[in-house]
């Protein structure tokens, strides 16, 4: 699972993305490598989880936060109260805000979207941000 | 200016008459939970057609925290799993003890964990159903998290539910918790291999389901035994 997270990981880093190659990775690794529900490390009160869910160490989940099917969070990631994450890869040291609702989208490393109450699809999230119109956004 | 003491005591006075909503905020907090109740039967309407469009029958389990609701399951599913391909998708507060349970006879899983939440919804099934290629099952079970009071809240488009308790709960379980047998189409009785030993009054039970419901089928089981497992498979007409 590692190296196809690695695999994922350095396509959206590349300058220009090949869409078609990370959709058809993107599709692969969450149907077909994300399995079950690994969960046990995470820092946070219960929120809601439908597999398969797959978190790194030390991942903060605030309140009332719905997570899944088919989510990955990488280490040291944060997210936000009332949140709610479905078919997403969030890599290592994300920031995700209050009320932000992500539907297939990939959150690349060290991005913070330092903003709330947003429904965000189908797209590569980069940079830091305080608001949703300073987030680097690639559809795909 | 008052103090915070008296402020406090001030708004128990108001809380005394208002039941939790200030006056302005009530006609916001009925109209949420309209809203609620109706997306929530839209979305179940929903999965209902898509199940029906893949020829997928679907009974949902509702029932007390240990009813036996994951063992009659595991009976059920060891029984036809070799006719139907099953997916089961089970609700519980945490944990996957009873997705891995039912998994071991041959039937693939979906664990939901509600964390806080006392009830799956038609949200929960709704994700988990369109993410899944449908044309693979013919069955899907969802086992909800062990609660007679909060399901009633959300039917979930299933063709049938059913409810579990069992003699262990006492005869008085079904007349408390009127609602869910309302809502239901097979009322099961388990753990009637005990019913001896501790003298429960099953008739009462049973008449009780019927007043309450007098469509409701009543089975009485062991899913320890298997006592009228096949009976309650040949009902749910499987």
């Amino acid at each position: 699972m590692k190296e196809k997270l690695e695999e994922i990981e350095e396509l959206v880093n590349e300058i220009e993305v090949d869409i078609l190659k990370l959709q058809s990775l993107f599709s692969n690794f969450l149907k077909k490598h994300l399995k079950g529900l690994i969960i046990e490390n995470y820092i946070g009160e219960y929120p809601t989880f439908m597999e398969p869910v797959i978190l790194g160490e030390k991942v903060k989940i605030g309140d009332d936060v719905l997570i899944g099917p088919y989510v990955y969070i990488g280490d040291n990631s944060e997210i936000g109260n009332y949140a709610e994450l479905s078919n997403t890869i969030i890599f290592d040291n994300v920031r995700v805000g209050t009320n932000i609702k992500l539907d297939n989208c990939i959150v690349t490393k060290n991005c913070k979207l330092n903003f709330n109450n947003s429904n965000i699809k189908n797209c590569i999230l980069k940079g830091i941000a305080n608001s949703e119109k300073e987030v680097l956004k690639i559809y795909f | 200016m008052p103090n915070k003491k008296e402020k406090v005591i001030t708004r128990i006075q108001e809380l005394e008459s208002i039941n939790l909503a200030r006056e302005e905020d009530r006609d916001l907090v009925v109209q949420t939970k309209k809203e609620v109740e109706k997306d929530n039967e839209l979305l179940a309407l929903q999965i209902n057609q898509e199940l029906r469009k893949n020829n997928i029958k679907s009974i949902d389990v509702v029932g007390a925290i240990g009813a036996g609701k994951t063992a009659i399951l595991e009976k059920i599913v060891e029984i036809i799993a070799s006719k139907y391909r099953i997916l089961v998708i089970c609700g519980d507060i945490t944990t996957r003890v009873d997705a891995d349970r039912i998994q071991s006879h041959n039937a693939e899983t979906i664990q939901i964990n509600t964390g806080r939440e006392c009830a799956l919804n038609a949200y929960h099934i709704y994700q988990i159903i369109k993410n899944k290629d449908l044309k693979n099952y013919d069955l899907i079970f969802i086992e909800n998290v062990g609660n007679l009071i909060c399901p009633s809240d959300f039917i979930l488009g299933t063709d049938k539910r059913i409810i579990i308790v069992s003699i262990t709960e006492g005869e008085w379980v079904i007349e408390k918790h009127p609602m869910l047998f309302k809502m239901s189409q097979i009322a099961v009785i388990n753990k009637i291999d005990l019913a001896k030993r501790l003298g429960t009054n099953v008739e009462k039970m049973i008449d009780d389901a019927k007043k309450i419901n007098p469509n409701i089928e009543v089975i009485t089981t062991s899913a320890k035994t298997g006592e009228n497992i096949t009976k309650l498979i040949e009902k749910l007409e499987l």
